[in-house]
């Protein structure tokens, strides 16, 4: 056993243990905001218990606000509000916040009919399975970065933090055994698109600090938007995960909804269809790319053409044009 | 089945992440580059999510999605950059709030909060040591050229 694999081990289960007290310890705490905010009624009070405590969608959407509510109040305190001397404090408060609304989001438990047999956080898969560890250090940098790309004063710090983003990406598309997709996000949007993004940054930029780059507007609100997105969305996801099985076609030969369509196609072509991971998968996402859906490709073709002619159209059109 | 399960789970928080925070820099950055980079974190969301799904269900589809994405990013990219270029040339920034004069006739005008300009800190130049004695200058050309113009013009 590798060193590194104890460690995680280690490190899982110390956090197994905190998000196992965390639930235990929630429930006193609602049980006070319950019978403090709402006069001590105990029926009102065991309701609100129950929805944040109880398993089906409306709960763990609840648990997910209360898990991404450090990382709102983060992000609102991290973003340009036109105070150039005591930014720093609140940059740093938020940047704590945020990383720990991430801790929590690392140790979430997963229940116990995906994780097979007793309740498990997240981190605690580390130790048994390989490539997990990779993905956390990704998904961390990418979700660290994307949130530095949105809170930088300096666009310029905002691209480069982008392209931390588009990097971390990569990498999570390579465990998921899409290497075309990673090298081609790599060159294309971190090669060409972000310098172009640079090159106009660079043409345009004006001197100093601008001060609409130090001032965001109504970051309150677009927190607050932001919040409750993200804890519908995640909360959804969530339950769905774990709750309800997702059909997997790996288990099954023949998805349900795609029977009747698989049922018209040849043989070659439904076998293709699978990713096979002992063949080589650029050369098989080729052949699904330009087999099945060429005239797809085509029209991909024709609009990149046309955005090519409409960008020149629209930038060259500018030293005719009176300033 | 349960590996497979917890790896889709994972993805698809942190491509539901991505996309929250691109929609909320968006919504709140005034800097039409950076509002532009949070649009593109917006669709990197959207990419992960697909290819979580391809692992996931072990086809190419998301994975083939994902790349059409990214052909439409790309495009969206040089139109966006080339409109950018325009707006700065009209406008001499990058604000978003000198073009708002597009809404509506009957939607109330977007006040924001003004703030004084920060001056420009001036740059401190590292001091160089002398390396060596200053060279002589060279001697100015043109007097010889003149000379030479003017005999030539007295031979004419």
């Amino acid at each position: 056993m590798h060193p590194h694999e104890i460690l995680m081990a280690a490190l899982g289960q110390c956090l197994a243990a905190f998000t196992g007290e965390m639930h235990a310890g929630l429930a006193p705490l609602f049980a006070w905001a319950g019978g403090a905010g709402l006069g001590g009624d105990p029926g009102l009070r065991d309701r609100l218990l129950g929805v944040v405590l109880n398993r089906d969608v409306f709960g763990y959407i609840v648990r997910t606000f209360l898990i991404l509510l450090p990382a709102g109040l983060g992000v609102y305190l991290m973003l340009p509000r036109g105070l150039p001397s005591k930014q720093p404090q609140y940059r740093r408060v938020g940047a704590a916040l945020a990383a720990f609304s991430l801790v929590l989001i690392c140790v979430w438990p997963v229940s116990e009919k995906i994780s097979g047999g007793a309740p498990r956080t997240v981190l605690w898969l580390l130790s048994g399975w390989g490539g997990s560890a990779e993905f956390y250090l990704l998904g961390i940098v990418s979700l660290a970065s994307a949130v530095l790309t949105i809170t930088s004063r300096n666009p310029v710090y905002s691209a480069l933090w982008f392209s931390l983003v588009l990097l971390a990406n990569a990498g999570l598309y390579l465990i998921q055994h899409a290497e075309f997709l990673a090298a081609a996000t790599a060159i294309v949007y971190a090669g060409a698109i972000l310098v172009t993004f640079l090159f106009v940054l660079m043409l345009a930029q004006p001197q100093g600090a601008a001060s609409y780059d130090r001032v965001s507007r109504e970051p309150f609100l677009a927190c607050l938007t932001g919040l409750l997105l993200a804890g519908v969305l995640l909360g959804t996801i969530h339950y769905s995960t774990s709750v309800e099985a997702i059909p997997n076609a790996a288990k099954q030969s023949v998805r349900p909804t795609a029977a009747l369509a698989r049922t018209q196609m040849t043989t070659a072509r439904e076998t293709s269809a699978l990713v096979d991971y002992a063949q080589p998968h650029v050369a098989n996402l080729g052949k699904s790319l330009f087999q099945e859906h060429f005239v797809s490709i085509e029209i991909v073709g024709v609009l990149l053409l046309a955005a090519v002619v409409g960008a020149m159209l629209i930038a060259g059109h500018t030293s005719e044009s009176p300033r | 089945m349960s590996n497979s399960a917890v790896a889709l789970n994972n993805y698809l928080i942190v491509g539901g992440l991505l996309f929250t925070l691109g929609l909320v820099g968006f919504l709140s950055r005034r800097n039409l580059i950076v509002m532009f980079l949070c649009a593109e974190m917006m669709l990197q969301g959207v990419s992960v999510t697909l290819v979580g799904f391809s692992g996931y269900h072990s086809t190419w589809s998301g994975q083939i999605f994902a790349v059409f994405s990214l052909a439409v990013a790309a495009a969206e990219a040089a139109v966006a950059m080339a409109l950018i270029v325009v707006l700065f040339h009209r406008g001499d920034s990058l604000d978003v709030s000198l073009w708002q004069d597009l809404h509506e006739p009957d939607q109330p005008t977007l006040v924001d909060e003004q703030i004084v300009d920060e001056p420009v800190p001036e740059p401190q130049w590292p001091h160089l040591a002398v390396a060596g004695p200053l060279p002589t200058h060279p001697q100015p050309l043109t007097a010889t050229h003149r000379q030479l113009d003017s005999t030539e013009v007295g031979r004419g």
